[in-house]
């Protein structure tokens, strides 16, 4: 369990993040979603103890992630957005490296390498960004941890390999495990993450389980345009729009649509899914 | 689980320290190491050109060259682990799951012992080569090095005709072991605190430090030497003052490499990225 409280963060005189506030549980995917520069990254690299809260705490299992434990460092793997190219070929960097996870499976490493089509004996310092990535994001799933924080991760991934990266993290990863996910490539992930937090203007804006989220509004994907609707996105097969759900009924979320909807509306979004939470 | 230093963990870690330094620094290792050959290739040339005679370089020569490989070497202790600074690489070594005081001392003695040993060993084992193969080199350096050495401190330690002994070669070995440890924390120190310009920084510090220095000596160093009557002193206790000079030389090269080491373990603990 990861437990917020009233964090703050500023570079120089600039808040990012103030008086944030939350709740991760166990066993969910999180998709952190927000405009440039709202603290997506910040936010993951004070989870993960690389950077140290100016304001509130953080307690990850009841442990400061910044105290760098080896225990919890052990226990959680940060993938930035931009990864390092190792001066090794990737099986020996997983084989030296993967010792200090007391769980990374040098076996999963392959099989996942492999599905992201790599190859292990390739120099990492030699790859594309692309085969970079992917590289950690093989590693980062081998390690078995209990808390994976991933900023963008399919930043730089080519098609096939985007539904081979959604594929393994269901696949590999423990039931009890907690992702969370920072992307701008929404579209990607949206079949994976639940539930969904918004930043924005150094606040959560929402923190909400699909499941809230469906319940609190109706995603149409119809032709006919409706009066009211709180968005309206033309497709080419017809149009998706976002209203108030008064009737109860289930749709599914489109997730580029909620953001859009929540950015538009913040006033009114705001309190409707604060009410849930509290 | 230890949170602190656990020996198990540590010697994981250290031994994945050891195999980062060989791929990182083994090639700036052996070129600085190889400027025992190099030197030999251009004075052999040069030798061959100008006076058309085969000739090697003096074992005064090659000895300064070995001094300033390793005043390379302190140089070279910016990059042993500069890529803290770099929020790609340096974000990925917070994250390895080892503690701050395993890390800590495996830096530092990579960066006092390993490093500089596997430069020594390159140079030596070099320069022992060019001596095995060419008749007119010489001594090695590990051998005839040190019979200069010991052949300089005999000539500081017989000042006068009956000057008690108070300096043998051994009597230098832990001064200059302490001072050679203060260089490498302060240019390795420098190396994880600046981003950028790490060189030239660290260089323009000590520019500064020296300008300060030179100016409290200017002041101080006269008042002190007004009082002290040298003419009137007596060999022993001219020997015993060089000693004490040479022994506060050692304490405060002691307290600067301690100073220097807290640095770098105050910089382990509160780097971000």
């Amino acid at each position: 369990m990861i437990e917020i409280n009233n964090l703050g963060f500023s570079y120089g005189p600039k808040p990012v993040l103030k008086n944030i506030s939350m709740k991760v549980s166990e066993g969910n995917i999180y998709g952190l979603l927000g405009e440039n520069g709202v603290g997506k990254t910040t936010l993951l690299t004070l989870l993960c103890g690389l950077k140290k809260p100016q304001e509130g705490t953080i307690l990850v299992d009841g442990r400061n992630p910044f105290d760098r434990q080896p225990s919890l460092l052990a226990d959680q793997f940060y993938l930035p957005d931009e990864v390092t190219p190792v001066h090794a070929k990737a099986i020996d960097f997983a084989k030296e490296h993967g010792v200090f996870w007391p769980n990374f499976d040098l076996d999963k490493f392959y099989t996942i390498l492999g599905e992201l089509d790599v190859v292990a004996t390739q120099r990492m310092d030699a790859m594309s960004a692309g085969q970079l990535k992917k590289t950690w994001i093989a590693f980062a799933l081998a390690c078995n941890v209990k808390y994976y924080y991933l900023d963008e991760p399919t930043n730089g991934l080519d098609i096939p390999s985007k539904a081979q990266f959604r594929k393994a993290v269901t696949r590999y990863t423990a039931e009890d495990s907690t992702l969370i996910i920072s992307t701008h490539q929404v579209r990607d992930l949206e079949n994976i993450i639940d539930p969904i937090i918004i930043l924005d203007n150094q606040a959560v804006l929402v923190n909400a389980s699909m499941q809230e989220i469906s319940e609190k509004l109706y995603f149409d994907y119809g032709t006919e345009i409706q009066p009211g609707a709180l968005y309206l996105e033309q497709t080419p097969g017809g149009c998706i729009q976002v209203y108030p759900n008064t009737t109860g009924e289930e749709s599914k979320v489109n997730v580029e649509a909620f953001f859009n909807t929540v950015h538009a509306h913040k006033d009114l979004l705001k309190p409707m899914f604060n009410q849930v939470n509290e | 689980m230890n949170e602190i230093f656990d020996f198990k963990r540590f010697w994981t870690y250290f031994k994945y320290d050891l195999k980062q330094a060989w791929r990182n620094h083994s090639k700036a290792a052996i070129m600085i190491g190889g400027a025992s050959a190099i030197f030999y290739v251009i004075w052999v040339l040069a030798s061959l050109v100008f006076t058309q005679h085969w000739s090697s370089p003096v074992i005064y020569a090659r000895l300064a060259v070995f001094i300033l490989a390793f005043a390379i070497l302190e140089l070279y202790m910016v990059r042993a682990y500069g890529y803290l600074t770099e929020k790609k690489a340096g974000s990925a070594w917070l994250m390895v799951p080892a503690s701050k005081a395993e890390k800590f001392v495996s830096m530092i003695l990579m960066v006092c012992i390993v490093i500089p040993l596997l430069f020594f060993v390159v140079y030596m084992v070099l320069d022992g080569f060019l001596s095995l193969v060419d008749p007119t080199y010489g001594q090695a350096l590990i051998s005839g090095g040190i019979n200069v050495y010991s052949e300089l401190i005999e000539g500081i330690s017989t000042l006068g005709a009956e000057s008690p002994i108070v300096f043998t070669p051994s009597s230098f070995i832990f001064p200059t072991i302490i001072s050679l440890f203060c260089n490498f924390l302060y240019f390795h120190l420098c190396g994880i605190c600046f981003k950028k310009n790490k060189l030239v920084g660290a260089i323009a510090i000590l520019f500064g430090l020296s300008l300060v220095l030179s100016l409290l000596t200017g002041i101080f160093v006269p008042r002190i030497f007004t009082n002290i009557d040298f003419n009137n002193m007596d060999e022993m206790q001219l020997a015993h003052w060089v000693t004490g000079c040479m022994n506060a030389g050692v304490i405060i090269s002691c307290l600067l490499t301690v100073g220097l080491g807290w640095g770098v373990w105050r910089r382990i603990k509160t780097i971000q990225h």
